[in-house]
């Protein structure tokens, strides 16, 4: 359908990457849909009757294929988001990904990656702060839900000296450990600094 | 001189005793041992004699900066004190100590690369450098008062552009925890008593003139915008401590604090931070906050700014306004200082009533920089604060002290967290009152033997800290296992290496650590995770080495070690990789003189073999090995019997460690059995004359 469809000219172009990168200097990544309302948004007159309108996804390959820094990502069911990673690394675009997916995956495949990754078990206290800003009952929640089901059996939480709660992930560290890295973190490293 | 920059060309010597004032050449004297600790060592070797006591007045005080002092190279505002370390025990044994702030560029801009003084004033003076104009001045008036009053009264008097390095009470008293502090809050521990018995209240210095670079514009340009380019945060933490855009990494105990959203809520008007992407250069001071590292997010509401040394954008220094405490304790509502020193008040309590990073302790901080930075008393990296807890709670301080003394504390607000409990405390220390504040004042090791406790007992307890010699560990097996063993064998006080746990903390996963590691160190086994410690190998004493020398060369550049090396950086397109020849960059830039990286690396070795060459004499033995490098038991047990070498703990294995001396010592051209450098080091070193000094007193292998 012709509204389906958008200008395939170069300022179109231009636009749709100044739009995420734009996006990614605050911090954001942004959807397809949410980058052609803005297209449209601005551009709305030129897109009437126009005769070289492409579809969104052939404009899209164009745009990528032009800004050797501009990247996609996208959700397990398959949402596309766009960011540039001359203002955002890959591990931040995938963190607010994980954000779209809800509270719950962001905070398991946070302490998956961490317990993996550096070793290093996540302290709670992390899910407030932004960008997962997530509030004191959510983060509760989250840890009810997950105590709950199969999937995030692995899990697992371990309290420091001075009473601060980090999580952790069974596949990759052990509990001993866990504990250990956690009073390094949260009190080890300020008592040796 | 034989050079064309770097080095201003003169040591400016003092003598006391008779009121004599002379300059040497630099270059022709100390070239080979570069400045800074370098000099400091080859003076301690020349000139003060084995048997000579530190408040005796055969013993000298070394201030000495390095080629790159005052040249605008970042983190070179260090100035090296050396002398002979009295809360060294149970003998004083050269060692120095290590100040920031301004005045390693303001002696070099006077024309000088070293101060070296020794006698004793038969009144109290202060010594007056302007330029070539060096005066031994009347300092009667401000004996007695503190740093803050003496530096302004000095300021007064040369003007506002002067550095002032000056003692308070504590040095005036001969209190060997005590401190030198210039630009009132940057101190050297452990060297303020020496000037005391010198009747030495304060050095001020102002230079006009400045330093020469022998390299051209742009080269050197250049080299400065790569040290910057690859600085991270406060001890060199290459990745935030929050998630930030930009950044691929992030560790919540890097000290690179800067977010959206966090402000220097005390500026006027507040400034916030941003997410400071590294490759914003005008934008690192923003990274660091020690107040809000320390003392807890409720820091940043009293941020005014971050402060530090001549040419360090780092500015590890933070400077808190904190307005209650003005009424509350009578004391100003600024305050400013850095790690051991912003924690100097509240590291003497166990508890507060709303925690360690509440208000109270805040406040306490508040409280004890503004006491034992105007007293000028020394901490010895919280070791004093340490004692002091365990010797309260174990009841060793009621039993010892007679009852009158100990009723005349108030132990009820020590043990609420009441910081007035400061103001008992810490004048006693400084004026030697009591048999507590005498005591204190002491050093661990000889304080506890004049209470007559073993030193064994200290060396159990791992929460003491304590390793040998009257001084705790810094760095040690918590950081980079067995080599942070190694180090903390090696020095007449606590190690101060920051070469290792600068690494290991740096905040970037511990696969990209192994894959730096391999490029510097040959081998990805050089480095484990934290607490996942892995048996000894030859990496890992190549790493120890490594760590010591480049400790070694920055005190002696006047490089930062508090900063330093920067092999790893906080830039994804270098894969994180640092640069491991900028020391040699930098020196070869700056003095004309072209030294590659290992070349200058051996530079340091002989540095720190003279230092070694001068412990063995005055200790009058070669079996180093056995009585002083000196590992504390507490090393190797485990609290909750966890098998060493075994992931979740950072106690290490008897066997393991004897190996990891071994390698260490094979590493460093040393004899395993004593642990003493060979003749053929010696030689090698270009210490020939060094160890053929010591091999007519046997104490060369």
């Amino acid at each position: 359908m012709k509204e389906d469809k958008i200008p395939d000219r170069p300022s179109q172009h231009q636009g749709a990457a100044d739009i995420i990168r734009e996006k990614s200097k605050t911090g954001q990544i942004v959807s397809a849909e949410e980058l052609f309302l803005t297209l449209r948004g601005e551009k709305g007159s030129e897109s009437e009757g126009a005769e070289d309108s492409v579809s969104p996804e052939a404009l899209l390959n164009k745009v990528m294929a032009e800004n050797k820094d501009l990247r996609e990502v996208r959700t397990k069911e398959g949402c596309a988001f766009y960011y540039s990673s001359m203002f955002m690394s890959e591990t931040y675009a995938r963190l607010l990904l994980c954000k779209q997916e809800g509270p719950i995956q962001l905070v398991a495949d946070t302490v998956r990656e961490d317990s993996d990754r550096y070793p290093r078990p996540t302290p709670l206290a992390v899910f407030k702060e932004p960008p997962f800003d997530l509030s004191k009952e959510e983060i509760l929640s989250c840890l009810q839900e997950m105590s709950s089901r199969v999937e995030y059996q692995d899990i697992s939480q371990v309290s420091t000296s001075i009473g601060h709660v980090f999580l952790y992930s069974t596949r990759h560290l052990d509990r001993d450990y866990a504990l250990m890295l956690a009073e390094w973190i949260d009190v080890g490293q300020f008592e040796n600094p | 001189m034989a050079t064309k920059g770097g080095w201003a060309g003169k040591v400016l010597r003092v003598d006391l005793s008779a009121g004599r004032i002379w300059t040497e050449d630099t270059i022709e004297k100390y070239k080979d041992y570069l400045g800074g600790t370098g000099i400091g060592y080859k003076v301690i070797w020349d000139e003060v004699p084995a048997g000579t006591k530190p408040f005796d007045p055969g013993n000298k005080i070394i201030f000495a900066v390095g080629p790159l002092a005052g040249t605008g190279a970042p983190s070179s505002g260090r100035t090296a004190i050396t002398t002979l370390w009295p809360t060294c025990w149970p003998k004083p044994l050269v060692a120095s100590g290590h100040m920031g702030g301004h005045f390693a560029a303001e002696l070099k801009y006077a024309g000088y690369d070293a101060l070296i003084i020794e006698g004793k004033a038969d009144r109290p003076v202060w010594l007056s450098i302007a330029d070539k104009k060096v005066e031994i001045r009347d300092a009667r008036g401000l004996w007695g008062e503190g740093i803050r009053r003496a530096t302004y009264e000095i300021n007064q008097l040369m003007g506002p552009e002067a550095c002032v390095a000056t003692i308070g009470q504590a040095g005036e008293n001969l209190v060997p925890m005590s401190v030198v502090m210039n630009s009132v809050s940057h101190s050297a521990g452990g060297a303020g008593g020496i000037m005391g018995s010198k009747n030495l209240k304060a050095v001020a210095v102002r230079g006009t003139g400045s330093v020469r670079i022998a390299g051209n514009k742009e080269d050197w340009e250049k080299a400065i915008k790569l040290h910057l380019s690859i600085l991270g945060a406060n001890n060199q933490h290459v990745v935030p401590n929050s998630p930030q855009p930009w950044a691929e990494y992030y560790s919540a105990g890097s000290r690179w604090l800067a977010s959206k959203g966090r402000r220097w809520e005390k500026s006027n008007p507040a400034i916030e931070t941003g997410s400071c992407d590294p490759h914003h250069l005008n934008r690192i001071a923003y990274r660091t906050n020690n107040a809000a590292y320390f003392l807890g997010e409720g820091a940043w509401q009293y941020t005014v700014r971050g402060n530090g040394c001549t040419s360090c954008p780092i500015r590890c220094h933070t400077l808190i306004k904190v307005p209650a405490v003005a009424a509350k304790y009578g004391i100003p509502e600024h305050g400013q200082n850095t790690c051991g020193g912003l924690n100097f008040g509240r590291a003497f309590f166990k508890t507060f009533p709303d925690g360690q990073r509440g208000q109270t302790a805040i406040e306490a901080c508040m409280v004890g920089m503004h006491l034992a930075d105007d007293l000028g008393i020394w901490n010895n990296y919280s070791q004093v604060q340490r004692d002091f807890i365990k010797l309260y709670y174990d009841g060793t301080l009621k039993g010892k002290l007679g009852e009158k003394e100990f009723k005349s504390y108030s132990w009820d607000k020590y043990e609420k967290g009441d910081p007035t409990f400061l103001f008992e405390l810490l004048p006693r220390i400084a004026n030697k009152e009591g048999e507590l504040g005498t005591a204190l004042g002491l050093g661990t090791g000889y304080h506890l033997e004049s209470w007559g406790i073993p030193e064994e007992e200290w060396k159990k307890e791992h929460s003491l800290q304590y390793w040998k010699m009257g001084h705790p560990k810094h760095h040690s097996n918590e950081d980079a296992g067995q080599c942070g063993v190694i180090i903390n064998t090696q020095y007449n006080r606590d190690a101060q290496c920051h070469s290792h746990s600068n690494f290991t903390r740096n905040g970037l996963p511990v696969e990209v650590q192994k894959r730096l590691a391999s490029e510097i160190w040959g081998s990805a086994d050089a480095i484990d995770a934290v607490g996942a410690y892995t048996p000894m190998n030859r990496a890992k004493a190549k790493m120890s080495k490594w760590s010591l020398l480049r400790k070694e060369l920055h005190d002696s550049l006047s490089l930062c070690n508090w900063m330093g090396p920067w092999v790893a950086s906080p830039l994804k397109e270098r894969g994180y990789r640092g640069e491991d020849t900028l020391e040699s960059l930098l020196y070869s830039l700056a003095t004309g003189d072209k030294k590659n990286r290992d070349e200058l690396d051996q530079v340091a070795e002989r540095i720190f073999n003279l230092h070694r060459a001068i412990t063995i004499r005055d200790m009058g033995t070669k079996e180093m090995r056995t009585r002083h490098d000196t590992i504390p038991p507490w090393v190797s047990g485990d609290a909750q019997g966890r098998p060493s070498l075994t992931k979740g703990t950072i106690h290490m294995d008897k066997e393991d460690i004897t190996n990891a001396m071994d390698m260490y010592y094979e590493e460093m051209g040393w004899d395993k059995a004593t642990g003493a450098p060979t003749a053929l080091t010696y030689r090698k070193l270009g210490l020939a004359s060094v160890g053929e000094d010591l091999k007519k007193k046997g104490f060369v292998p």
